[in-house]
């Protein structure tokens, strides 16, 4: 690893200033599971790390209950499966955080190094863009919002400035239900070959609004639109079910590397896509946003 | 003197239910240590002046070093040494003697070490590292063994003008009459892949000269005297000049079979710098650099009669075994060993070439040729099975091997429970799961919950048996192991054995059999096993041999021990020594009037003018012979042991993903000399044959490792388990310590076979390249439907 | 590199080290503090070797930058037997069988604490799960979860922590 300096500012201003500073040779630290990893294998080597879980306006961001919902960047993996109020408000969320790595390592990554690391299979990403999530962003010019569509650049890549640090995600109230359901190897501890996640209301029997994103299969997490296309208004017949998931699927964009081939990867989108919206189909109308069991 | 085994002792044939040590479930003596964390293993070694030290990797699979230069390196502040190919002591090493310490003119592998540097610490080592200055002119490699025979091929060592390494060819019987004697003839081609230890501690060592030029080693080897004289041979030593300590060992697996490179590079460093020296792996070189097991192709056929019978077996494997030979390379007698031996089969026909590629370097994987060889040999029953309309358990039991009886490769088998295996996976393949005191079982997990949709899932059950060498292997020529029992006066026993504790619970086992031999409770019984200046010869943990044969060796040195004592005794008490017997710390007369506390004997023999100390002594090398060098024939083992595993499945039809649902493993281990360790065994086996199942393979692209970490090299977790049923079978081996046979590899080699089996009974296709991944499997069931 | 002071609570005692940023916790409890009972399995926390306990939390101790740790309570597993005598976790993985080569051990001893802090009823799927992050070569798990849950009913059968000791894990949001 490169020698750098340590901070841990205790204020929003303070933290802004280092950045100021140091540039793009600064990087910001929380829980550091994948920064760590990259320092260490020379992949970064940043000359100055601040680190973030003591700044006053971050920590003190609470989860609110409020409409809409506001998830802190700092909120641990391990948070996110075991709170109340997120199981019982998102429970898809709650559910994705749990298949991510061990419980030793979510007890200390955040949802905001989850997505600012920019993983193009990143588990979260995938949920929080079907929930229609919006990165709230604060830097030295001020604050900003930011649909999460709008986030990823590319594999470790956002659209934030070297300056400017994810504050949280405001998540509109869910209606309807969602689920993640991730293909992996193993229970736990695996990268996802492919993760859908699909947050879906229906009114009087049609599909409102229908959001469908797919992780592991493109450069960044996307939202497979022309599936949603399938659905917009539509009863969700079997049929109709099978026909968004092969749409899912072509408008993947997968690659074979070392875990899986782009042939399964697409097939693995078209089960997990009708997998999920079956799920969410048979989820009783009036049962609370929990769409998989 | 030492005792010498005859039918006449008392030993193993005290009544199993007076027995108050053997056969009970006690923890493991060094277990407490660990679980405060107190254990000393070589990574926690501390020395005076200790270096730290880093290896210097090849960038190429192949190619001529034209330059190096350290000059910069050894500017670092803190490095202390540096050793390059300069270094090299004239003789080479390893099991082909194709080796080197440090590589001078050229590379054949990106394992390949070039340069070493030792500095106060890791940081120093590391920046001296990169700082060195290397030449390259890359060469074209060859990376697949069939290509690395074909003509025209660069050859790996070019002196030896072939990348044949060797070549071993089998027969009995009369294959070709026979194929055309069977009433069906099926024929696969296999393909098995690099798997790796995982052992959870990383290779280490640490090497230190003293003032008088004696070279101390701190290492996890399973070989310390192999190698004490390797080492001795590859440096240019004396052996009395080397000792071999051996901390706690975080686990082997067969990875401390072989003397490697990074050992006597160890060495060099310290002998360069006047210092001690450690080197450690970090797990991604454990993965880059640590030994293999064999990648494999594999072409068999099996003939079979419609009465049930097998008529002929034909087996044909290519192995890779990398740049560099080790013991691993014997792995082909273990193939063939199953290919020959495992159920009656009256032909047989076997080769298998080893061929250098600029892959990496393979060695001994717990095993050692068996769990692919079962996998083959298994499938193909199943096969046999179903084309003639036999149900699969059924005809494994009708061809099952019986107990004395004589393989036509002139295996021995003595004590044979291989029956008894099946009718315990009988017994459970048509009931529900067992409860609890049937065996030790663990739930089964549903880790994804509502993720398999029910109607796309479906059920399969499949079996598959081993057979193991269970006393011994003599693949050296040597099989023996010494032991010394020495009591003292306060009725304590220390046996100092030459085998080694790898985690297995050997320490304790051979504790249990001396504790019983001397009527003491297992509290007053010591075992060092540490220091090659201390302990009695072995050849090494491997084969599973440990229980059997250091367990004859402890168990005699112990009958010694206690001949003595009761001399002693007899005469204070007046008595003959056949009136006595030693009972919980004491010596009691069998008619119950006299006792003397054991301590107190042992201090009478030694305390007058004419005493004698006492300390036993054994040694046993079992009955058995080297095969023969032409035909592979032989006795190779004293005993063998044998098992069958019924793996249930549940498969995913539009994933191909796998879950084993629960694995019943019965097997025939002679005795249980602790039954919790011996489960634990089986346990642990099977966890890795589920890997080597369904999730683990070493990814090697051009000679390079793909996946060097444990986030892409899959272990199976607590979560992914199956429930886990363990059924002993005890035949009572008559030639065992209280009836033991081994039990350490076993409890991997038949489960791929097994989920295979089970995966084709759920499915209908059969997978025949490891690991089955949900993704082979899928492509699998498209074939079959013809997708 | 300048090294930085650095002061936190190890075992229930403070120490202050000089610490090397780059330090993991890790190297700093198997470096100056000498406490090599936390073993390195992989330094990519994917293998658990080297859970301690942070501030109520399992945390893989290769992950976390010394640094970050100023002012944490760190409990490691030399920190558990009290007056010689085993934490019934321990003491049930001896008496279970659930040791062999015991380099992961101590990793499952503090995962397996942090896990029954937070579920002291804790069922065997429970621990299969709460326990995945903790690789084993050599048990299969099977004796290693007996022990935890054989380990979780005795701890059940001993009054419960103080209310300092609950509203700490509370406030730290998990185990």
């Amino acid at each position: 690893m490169r020698p750098f300096e340590y901070f841990a500012p205790e204020s929003l201003a303070d933290t802004l200033q280092i950045f100021s500073d140091f540039g793009p040779e600064a990087r910001p630290i929380a829980g550091g599971t994948d920064l760590v990893l990259q320092m260490r294998m020379g992949e970064l080597a940043p000359r100055a790390l601040v680190n973030l879980t003591r700044v006053a306006e971050l920590r003190g961001s609470p989860t609110s209950d409020g409409f809409p919902y506001f998830l802190s960047a700092l909120t641990t993996l391990q948070k996110l499966c075991q709170s109340e109020s997120i199981r019982m408000r998102f429970p898809a969320l709650a559910e994705a955080a749990a298949t991510m790595a061990s419980g030793q390592v979510r007890n200390l990554a955040t949802v905001g190094g989850n997505l600012c690391n920019a993983a193009p299979s990143a588990d979260l990403a995938a949920i929080l863009l079907a929930l229609g999530a919006i990165a709230r962003v604060v830097g030295p010019r001020g604050e900003r919002r930011i649909p999460l569509e709008g986030f990823f650049l590319g594999p470790g890549r956002t659209v934030l400035a070297s300056d400017e640090l994810l504050l949280g995600l405001e998540i509109p109230d869910p209606v309807g239900h969602s689920v993640y359901l991730k293909h992996s190897l193993r229970a736990c501890m695996d990268i996802a070959i492919v993760g859908v996640a699909v947050s879906l209301h229906r009114v009087d029997g049609r599909c409102a609004s229908a959001s469908i994103a797919m992780g592991a299969v493109a450069p960044t997490p996307i939202r497979a639109s022309a599936a949603e296309a399938e659905l917009a208004g539509e009863r969700l017949t079997p049929d109709r079910i099978e026909r968004a998931a092969r749409a899912a699927a072509a408008e993947s964009r997968p690659i074979d590397d070392m875990r899986a081939s782009a042939w399964y990867r697409r097939r693995m989108v078209e089960v997990l896509t009708r997998r999920a919206l079956t799920s969410v189909a048979e989820a009783e109308p009036g049962s609370g946003p929990n769409g998989l069991h | 003197m030492g005792a010498s085994r005859s039918d006449g002792d008392h030993g193993s044939r005290l009544a199993r239910d007076r027995q108050t040590v053997v056969g009970k479930r006690l923890p493991k003596l060094d277990a407490p240590e660990k679980a405060t964390g107190r254990a000393v293993y070589v990574h926690d070694v501390r020395l005076p002046g200790m270096l730290e030290a880093r290896i210097l990797y090849s960038r190429f699979a192949h190619a001529r070093i034209l330059n190096l230069d350290i000059e910069r390196a050894s500017r670092v502040p803190g490095v202390k040494a540096i050793v390059t190919g300069a270094d090299n002591p004239a003789a080479r090493f390893g099991y082909g003697k194709d080796n080197t310490p440090l590589k001078a003119d050229l590379v054949r592998s990106l394992r390949d070490e070039l340069a070493a540097v030792a500095a106060v610490d890791a940081d120093a080592a590391q920046e001296a590292l990169e700082l060195i200055e290397v030449e390259y002119e890359p060469l074209p490699g060859v990376f697949d063994a069939a290509a690395a025979l074909a003509e025209g091929a660069p050859l790996v060592h070019p002196e030896r003008g072939t990348n044949l390494f060797t070549t071993y060819e089998y027969e009995h019987g009369e294959p070709d009459e026979a194929a055309t004697d069977s009433d069906v003839v099926l024929e696969a081609s296999f393909s098995l892949p690099y798997v790796v230890h995982a052992a959870m501690e990383t290779s280490a060592i640490v090497a230190a000269f003293d003032s008088r030029g004696r070279l101390t080693i701190h290492s996890s080897t399973q070989i310390p005297f192999l190698l004490q004289r390797d080492l001795a041979e590859a440096l240019g030593l004396e052996g009395s000049d080397v000792r071999v300590l051996q901390p706690t060992i975080g686990g082997a697996f067969g990875r401390g079979l072989d003397i490697y490179p990074f050992e006597p590079i160890a060495a060099l460093l310290a002998r360069k710098s006047g210092r001690p020296v450690r080197i450690s792996f970090s797990r991604r070189e454990e993965f880059l650099a640590a030994p293999v097991r064999q990648p494999a192709q594999v072409h068999i056929r099996a003939g079979a009669r419609r009465d049930g019978s097998l008529t002929f077996r034909e087996v044909d494997a290519l192995l890779d075994i990398g740049a560099y030979v080790s013991w691993g390379t014997v792995t082909p007698l273990v193939m063939l060993e199953t290919t020959a031996s495992l159920y009656r089969v009256p032909h047989v026909r076997f080769r298998a070439r080893c061929v250098y590629t600029n892959n990496p370097v393979t060695g001994a994987v717990r095993g050692y040729g068996n769990p692919q060889s079962t996998f083959f040999v298994e499938t193909m029953m199943d096969r046999l099975a179903e084309a003639l309309g036999w149900d699969p358990l059924d005809f494994r039991m009708h061809n099952a091997n019986r107990p004395q009886e004589q393989t036509p490769q002139g295996l021995k088998i003595t004590s044979c429970g291989l029956k008894e295996c099946f009718e315990a996976l009988a017994s459970r393949r048509d009931g529900q799961l067992t409860s609890e005191s049937d065996g030790r079982s663990m739930e089964g997990s549903d880790p994804h919950g509502g993720l398999f949709a029910p109607s796309s899932t479906v059920r399969g059950i499949g079996f598959a048996a081993t057979l193991n060498v269970g006393g011994g292997a003599r693949i050296y020529r040597s099989d023996g192991c010494g032991a010394t029992v020495k009591v003292d006066d306060f009725g304590h026993a220390t046996l100092v054995t030459g085998s080694t504790e790898i985690g297995q619970g050997s320490e304790t086992a051979l504790a249990q059999m001396v504790a019983e031999v001397l009527g003491l409770p297992i509290e007053r019984v010591s075992v060092v096993n540490s220091d090659t200046d201390l302990k009695p010869w072995d050849v090494g943990v491997h084969a599973s041999r440990t229980t059997f044969i250091a367990g004859q060796a402890a168990y005699l040195a112990a009958l010694d021990a206690r001949r003595q004592i009761l001399e002693t005794a007899a005469e204070m008490l007046g008595t003959q020594p056949e009136q006595l017997v030693p009972r919980d710390g004491l010596i009691v007369s069998v008619d119950g009037a006299h006792s003397i506390p054991l301590g107190k004997a042992v201090r009478g023999r030694h305390f007058r003018p004419d005493g004698k100390i006492v300390v036993g002594e054994g040694w046993y090398d079992p009955p058995t012979s080297l095969v023969d060098k032409a035909s592979y024939k032989g006795n190779i083992s004293a005993a063998y042991s044998f098992g069958a595993q019924m793996a249930e499945v549940e498969v995913d039809r539009q994933t191909g993903k796998v879950r084993v649902l629960r694995l019943v493993c019965a097997h025939d281990i002679g005795r249980a000399i602790n039954p919790m360790a011996v489960e634990g065994q089986i346990e642990g086996g099977a966890q890795m044959g589920l890997g080597y199942a369904l999730t683990e393979e070493l990814i090697v692209k051009d000679g390079r490792v793909m996946n060097p970490d444990f986030a892409d090299y899959h272990l199976f977790t607590a979560a992914d388990m199956p429930q886990i049923e363990t059924v002993l079978i005890e035949t009572e081996d008559p030639l065992g310590p209280f009836g033991a046979k081994g039990v350490g590899e076993m409890g991997g080699t038949p489960t791929a076979a097994a989920v295979a089996n089970a995966i084709y009974d759920a499915l209908g296709v059969r997978l025949t390249t490891l690991p089955m991944t949900p993704e082979r499997v899928l492509q699998a069931l498209d074939r079959a439907e013809g997708g | 590199m300048q090294r930085q002071p650095l002061a936190l609570n190890v075992n229930g005692e403070p120490r202050q080290v000089l610490c090397d940023p780059r330090w993991s916790l890790l190297d700093v409890l198997r470096g100056p503090l000498a406490l090599r009972g936390t073993h390195r399995g992989c330094d990519t926390g994917r293998c658990g070797a080297c859970t301690v306990i942070l501030d109520h939390r399992s945390v893989p101790a290769c992950l976390l930058l010394a640094l970050s740790c100023e002012g944490s309570e760190v409990l490691t597993v030399e920190g558990l037997a009290t007056n010689g005598s085993l934490h019934p976790l321990q003491r049930a993985l001896v008496e279970h069988g659930g040791i062999q080569c015991g380099f992961c051990t101590p990793g499952m001893v503090m995962a397996a604490l942090a896990l029954l802090e937070r579920n002291p009823r804790a069922n065997s799927q429970d621990i299969r799960s709460g326990l995945a992050g903790n690789l084993c070569r050599c048990t299969g798990y099977v004796k290693i979860v007996e022990a935890v849950g054989a380990a979780a009913r005795e701890l059940a059968a001993v009054p419960a922590r103080t209310e300092r000791d609950e509203a700490a894990v509370a406030a730290s949001g998990s185990a």
